[in-house]
């Protein structure tokens, strides 16, 4: 099979895995607030593991091509205890009036949110570098 | 080797022909209205025959490849419309693969027309 594009399935496990950490972080960010998860105690904040797995690439026989690429491990939770605010009123409130809310930190959330959109950026570049290498190569034979 | 040999056989024939300068044998006849007839000849002995073929299967797997291309992008753009979990960058780099290998095989079909034509147009 032709390969235009040579190593782009390893950007594109790169942009997969930094999708996944988007979407984990677009959920943490979501249920900043949720007091009540399915379990009953507040939302814990999930993190992405991220682990480099060797791949043969595509069509080569020997060991000289393998490639490591980027994929999501595990879908961890943040081991921090949650926040106990004080608030009476609330349904979620334990004998003392306090509740417990997710560890979530929203601005520790979006340094994150940043972090992974600049890792989707840089490796969009990477396609389109890719792209632009491949019709600039394929522009020789045009006269 | 057997087209070239078969050359001078004709040339020779012409050359014995009357009409023709008897100093130069060898020399192609120009104002001849049999010309077209060797022309012809060196098209009917074909002796890269296998290696022609072989040529076509190369050209042949690489438009099925082609073909393949567009078909995974195709496959990804019903997979993203359809939401059945294709996320939009794979959809977008296997057509941007598809359309860089359409464009591959664009070039390699410009390239094979041009040496035809450059062969249609050589002076015998």
């Amino acid at each position: 099979m032709i390969q235009p594009l040579s190593g782009i399935q390893n950007t594109v496990a790169a942009l997969d895995a930094e999708r996944t950490r988007i979407d984990v972080i677009s959920e943490n960010i979501a249920n900043a607030n949720t007091t009540h998860g399915v379990d009953g105690k507040p939302y814990q904040r999930k993190v992405v593991v991220f682990e480099s797995a060797l791949q043969q690439a595509m069509g080569a026989g020997n060991n000289s091509n393998m490639t490591s690429q980027l994929h999501v491990a595990r879908i961890d939770t943040d081991k921090r205890p949650p926040l106990e605010i004080y608030e009476p009123g609330n349904p979620d409130a334990d004998a003392r009036g306090m509740v417990a809310t997710p560890n979530i930190n929203i601005h520790e959330e979006m340094a994150d949110m940043i972090s992974a959109s600049r890792a989707f950026e840089a490796n969009l570049a990477v396609v389109k570098n890719e792209k632009a290498m491949a019709l600039q190569t394929l522009s020789i034979g045009k006269h | 080797m057997s087209p070239l040999s078969a050359i001078p056989q004709t040339t020779y024939n012409f050359g014995t022909m009357p009409g023709m300068d008897a100093a130069r044998p060898n020399a192609l006849p120009t104002p001849d209205i049999q010309a077209p007839t060797p022309l012809g000849q060196p098209g009917e002995i074909n002796p890269s025959q296998p290696a022609g073929d072989s040529f076509g299967n190369v050209l042949g797997k690489m438009i099925s490849d082609v073909n393949a291309k567009q078909n995974a992008a195709n496959a990804a753009v019903d997979g993203l419309q359809s939401g059945s979990g294709v996320p939009l960058h794979q959809a977008v780099i296997a057509m941007e693969e598809a359309n860089v290998s359409f464009q591959l095989m664009v070039e390699v079909r410009n390239k094979l027309l041009d040496s035809y034509q450059e062969l249609m147009r050589m002076q015998i």
